[in-house]
């Protein structure tokens, strides 16, 4: 009984052997990054960060954007400049390459102040000169009908439509569908509050303001 | 029995609890106390604040830090002596003494321009004899500025202020929003986040940009739906982006504006008016604009700094004093450059940054720091300017650039009523000391903006390393 027990302990051992080297073995990924998954006809792609093995992040240190940067942004989301920034450039981390020979990128109070008022300079212009202008050339509502310039006639789906579009138009970031479902609920209040105080300018121009002051818009 | 006590001891902690909230949303108007408390806490001063005062041109040490007795140095002996302290020409305005002053119970000797400044001589050292290494403007002005000597014309290390910004800021718990504040004044930094930068401004315009709301208002429901929605929790997308923390401290940041706007720390700024203003801060503002002698300057406007000596005092002073900074440099005097300018054009626009600085050291010396004590305790004040001028007086009545240099070191962390070093008696030549003494030793060594600076960052607990040279003992207080 003894010998049999033996015997078939034996030959399992030898069984599970032979079917293991048969498999292809796969090679492990590199410690600490996830795979990517192979696209084939693309050139080879860098494996992404585990962030359960590097402190919880992934990719590399986000960046805020420089002047330059904020310059060109803004011009390229609202098609406007905001007018103080040239001389708020200093203050905002230009360097000058003779007193200040680094570009500061650092978030701090002096930046996220002129963020803000650069923001609402510019928005509620473009907000006001969109009321004005036919659908196709307006730049935060393009697809909205405007009925008497009253945004509360809006239906749910052509705010979230409208809310996605200016997602990837300021971050060139797909929204959430909960984070949009709420930015949506904040608009019908703005939108309401806009046309009792008779500001339609102040409804999408408020949200313009949110998405260039999120750090979706100042970061990178 | 004990029970009883405790449960007797929590109703009357609840109820003054209560009582005290309520007490709090009926004074501030609907601010609760808690947030009245908090943003109080919020904008605290500093414990330890930083001036620097800079005086633009190279000054005339012989009227203000450095002067000499006219009946000892006389015209008769400048072949001698090569010091003329030209007092006597001083004398179209009898409001200047032709003689060196000391007030009562002072170690210290002044030249007749320094004004209100010689009162506080019981806070203060005085450093003589400096060598600057240097009699160029732009070189002699960032060695100070910085305590290293420039490379060529070129600023060699950071500001001193941005130094002291760049080692205190991080470990403070209620940072100042405007941390490192310059008003007409180069500022460095090579080393040190951004957070350290100073916030450069050329007049107080600039510093209401950025204390008051922007230009474009929204309408106030629609302002709050704004905010109620920035204070919504994020996805996890998110919080994974923020795992360094960038955008953390960007809503920090956009915090911390609220709370400058919220405090509408602008108008403490706005000396010209008062209008709108509680009760309580209009009478700040009047005892401000008394104190200082404002006066309307050039433009009508009397809080620009650009109007007067006196109103960069007054700012520098509000800067501190509502916790919006922690080192504020300012150019408080200027048009010393006087090849060909009188004494008297030299004695009169050094007598105004010397007055303003009188007034604003007596504001110090009176006011109390939430931290206790006099608001003199808690700040430390470097004087200087770039060079001196000769000791002699030149063909066209002025006087050239000279060598030898000296400045004041007011407040915390240096000895008072205290004279460190002395120039020569020929041609006012650059000291040699017993660092620990302070004491004019042939067997001493000379010493250099260098060694102020590292006096002054070991006295308030930094490190000096970079200066590469030890602190003067004999200056330590």
């Amino acid at each position: 009984m003894k010998t049999t027990t033996s015997t078939l302990v034996l030959f399992a051992a030898v069984f599970a052997l032979v079917s293991c080297s048969s498999k292809t073995v796969e090679k492990p990924a590199m410690e600490g990054t996830l795979e990517t998954v192979d696209m084939g006809h693309h050139p080879p792609t860098v494996k992404l960060a585990d962030p359960e093995q590097n402190q919880g992040h992934i990719g590399r240190k986000p960046r805020r954007i420089s002047v330059a940067q904020l310059r060109e942004s803004i011009l390229t989301t609202t098609g406007r400049q905001w007018s103080q920034i040239n001389a708020l450039a200093a203050t905002l981390g230009q360097a000058d390459y003779a007193l200040t020979v680094s570009e500061s990128t650092e978030v701090n109070l002096v930046f996220a102040k002129f963020l803000e008022d650069g923001a609402r300079e510019v928005c509620l212009a473009t907000a006001s000169a969109d009321l004005n202008k036919p659908a196709p050339d307006r730049v935060l509502f393009p697809d909205v009908t405007i009925t008497n310039r009253d945004f509360t006639m809006m239906s749910d789906d052509a705010i979230k439509a409208n809310l996605s579009y200016l997602a990837i138009r300021f971050w060139g970031q797909a929204f959430s569908d909960a984070e949009r479902d709420s930015w949506a609920g904040t608009f019908k209040t703005v939108a309401a509050r806009a046309k009792t105080i008779n500001r339609p300018e102040q409804a999408w121009g408020a949200m313009c303001i949110a998405f260039m002051t999120d750090p979706r818009f100042a970061t990178y | 029995m004990s029970n009883h006590s405790g449960k007797s001891s929590l109703q009357r902690r609840t109820f003054l609890k209560a009582a005290s909230a309520f007490a709090g949303t009926s004074i501030f108007g609907g601010v609760s106390f808690k947030a009245f408390a908090q943003q109080a806490q919020a904008l605290a001063p500093a414990d330890h604040c930083f001036v620097f005062a800079y005086f633009s041109g190279g000054w005339d040490q012989l009227l203000n830090l450095d002067p000499r007795d006219p009946t000892e140095f006389t015209p008769e002996r400048i072949s001698e002596t090569r010091i003329l302290p030209g007092y006597s020409l001083l004398s179209q305005d009898p409001s200047y003494p032709t003689m060196p002053i000391r007030p009562q119970g002072s170690n210290i000797a002044f030249g007749p321009a320094v004004g209100r400044f010689a009162n506080h001589f019981d806070v203060m050292s005085v450093v003589r004899g400096i060598n600057m290494n240097t009699v160029a403007h732009e070189v002699g002005f960032r060695y100070f500025l910085t305590g290293k000597e420039p490379n060529g014309s070129a600023a060699r290390a950071s500001s001193t202020a941005t130094e002291v910004v760049g080692q205190l800021y991080p470990r403070m718990a209620n940072k100042p929003p405007v941390p490192n504040l310059a008003f007409n004044i180069e500022s460095y930094n090579d080393r040190y986040g951004g957070y350290a930068n100073a916030l450069r401004v050329s007049s107080a315009n600039d510093l209401l940009l950025t204390l008051a709301p922007g230009p474009t208002a929204l309408d106030s429901e629609i302002e709050k739906q704004l905010l109620d929605m920035r204070g919504q929790p994020v996805s996890c997308e998110a919080q994974l982006y923020d795992s360094r923390g960038l955008v953390t401290q960007y809503q920090d940041a956009r915090k911390q504006v609220r709370t400058v706007l919220d405090a509408t720390l602008d108008r403490y700024f706005r000396f010209d008016s008062t209008t709108g203003d509680p009760m309580a801060v209009a009478m700040e503002k009047s005892a401000t604009v008394a104190r200082y002698g404002l006066r309307v300057g050039s433009n009508g406007l009397p809080n620009d700094p650009r109007s007067s000596s006196a109103a960069r005092a007054a700012l520098v002073a509000t800067a501190l004093k509502k916790g919006v900074s922690q080192c504020v440099s300012i150019n408080m005097a200027s048009g010393l450059d006087t090849h060909f300018g009188t004494q008297l054009t030299q004695a009169n626009n050094q007598r105004q940054g010397w007055n303003a600085l009188g007034d604003l050291i007596s504001d110090f010396k009176e006011s109390d720091h939430p931290s206790g004590g006099k608001w003199i305790d808690h700040v430390t004040i470097l004087v200087f300017s770039e060079f001196s001028r000769t000791p002699l007086i030149n063909a066209a009545g002025g006087r050239d650039h000279h060598i030898t240099n000296s400045c004041a070191v007011v407040g915390k962390g240096v000895k008072h009523n205290h004279v460190f070093g002395a120039s020569g008696n020929v041609g006012m030549s650059a000291g040699v000391v017993n660092y620990d003494t302070g004491l004019p030793d042939s067997k001493g060594l000379p010493y250099l903006p260098d060694h102020v600076v590292a006096t002054i960052m070991a006295s308030a607990g930094l490190d000096y390393s970079i200066m590469r040279v030890e602190p003067l003992k004999g200056l330590q207080g």
